[in-house]
């Protein structure tokens, strides 16, 4: 895996972004954050190691940085949103309820499924950027899908009506 | 079962993802009419949760754009200047030279109130 900084931004800056507006729940900070994580690489050394050595060295970097936003976010009072509830397209409700059962989720278990469905990232990566085993990770992606299943029981009955595709082996 | 329905949906699981997983495994969990929502349930998730929130943002600092703004910048600036002070020089030039008094731009007539008196009428 190469250490240029073009290569890397190119190659991970769109699975960072997916996998930040999913675990903040917001675009613009989504966009600051995966800033904040080539900031961060480009000071620091990137290990030398496998494509996904190095994927899950920034995808832990990103992780760090998620968890420091939430704790920043608990400790300000929360905005109350103003936007009428009927003027949002049915995308954006869809989208809430998406964040709002990532969020009842434990934060270990929110990361994990992320960092597989959003980010791409296999199951040994997943072990590698959260420290646990493959089995480990396979048992939380498990137990993720099965909530959110209940939690998004509507949307995701809506959702099938629509033409799918796999596309499950994005890496 | 609740074995079951886990064991059921972790080898589907398995499946989408890519990862490792036991052919026989899969054929039991398809056989069943639960394993099959399951599935197609799994892989509509995966549809909602990529959907995208935003577009893809350009993030990446561009320092070349950077160097070509700022000689415009300055460009632009000492234009600015050159014009601005072209005018306000032709301005003065034309004051300053003039020697003429400016033309009348009103003539006011005054009635005058002399009167010739005649010696030793006082």
């Amino acid at each position: 895996m190469t250490d240029d900084p073009d290569a890397l931004f190119a190659a991970n800056h769109h699975r960072l972004f997916r996998y930040f507006c999913r675990a903040v729940g917001e675009t613009e900070t989504a966009r600051d954050l995966t800033q904040d994580v080539f900031l961060r690489a480009a000071r620091a050394v990137v290990p030398a190691g496998s494509e996904g050595e190095v994927r899950s060295w920034l995808f832990r970097i990103a992780r760090n940085l998620a968890l420091d936003h939430h704790r920043e976010r608990a400790r300000r009072p929360r905005p109350v949103e103003l936007t009428d509830a009927g003027a949002r397209v049915p995308s954006q409700d869809i989208d809430l309820a998406v964040n709002q059962a990532l969020a009842m989720l434990p934060d270990l278990d929110r990361d994990v499924f992320l960092l597989r469905e959003v980010g791409g990232l296999g199951y040994d990566e997943i072990g590698r950027t959260c420290d646990l085993t493959p089995d480990a990770v396979r048992s939380r992606i498990h137990r993720a899908r099965l909530h959110l299943r209940d939690q998004l029981a509507a949307p995701l009955a809506l959702r099938q009506t629509a033409p799918m595709r796999v596309s499950g082996g994005e890496r | 079962m609740v074995n079951d329905h886990i064991d059921t949906h972790d080898v589907i699981s398995a499946f989408l993802d890519d990862e490792q997983f036991e052919a026989n495994a899969l054929v039991e969990a398809l056989s069943q009419p639960e394993g099959r929502a399951i599935l197609i349930d799994l892989i509509a998730l995966r549809h909602l949760t990529r959907a995208e929130q935003g577009t893809v943002p350009a993030l990446k600092p561009s320092p070349r754009r950077r160097v070509e703004i700022r000689p415009l910048l300055a460009a632009a600036a000492v234009l600015v200047a050159l014009v601005g002070g072209y005018f306000i020089g032709e301005r003065r030039r034309d004051t300053e030279t003039s020697t003429s008094p400016p033309a009348a731009t009103r003539v006011v007539e005054v009635q005058s109130a002399w009167q010739e008196i005649k010696p030793g009428s006082m």
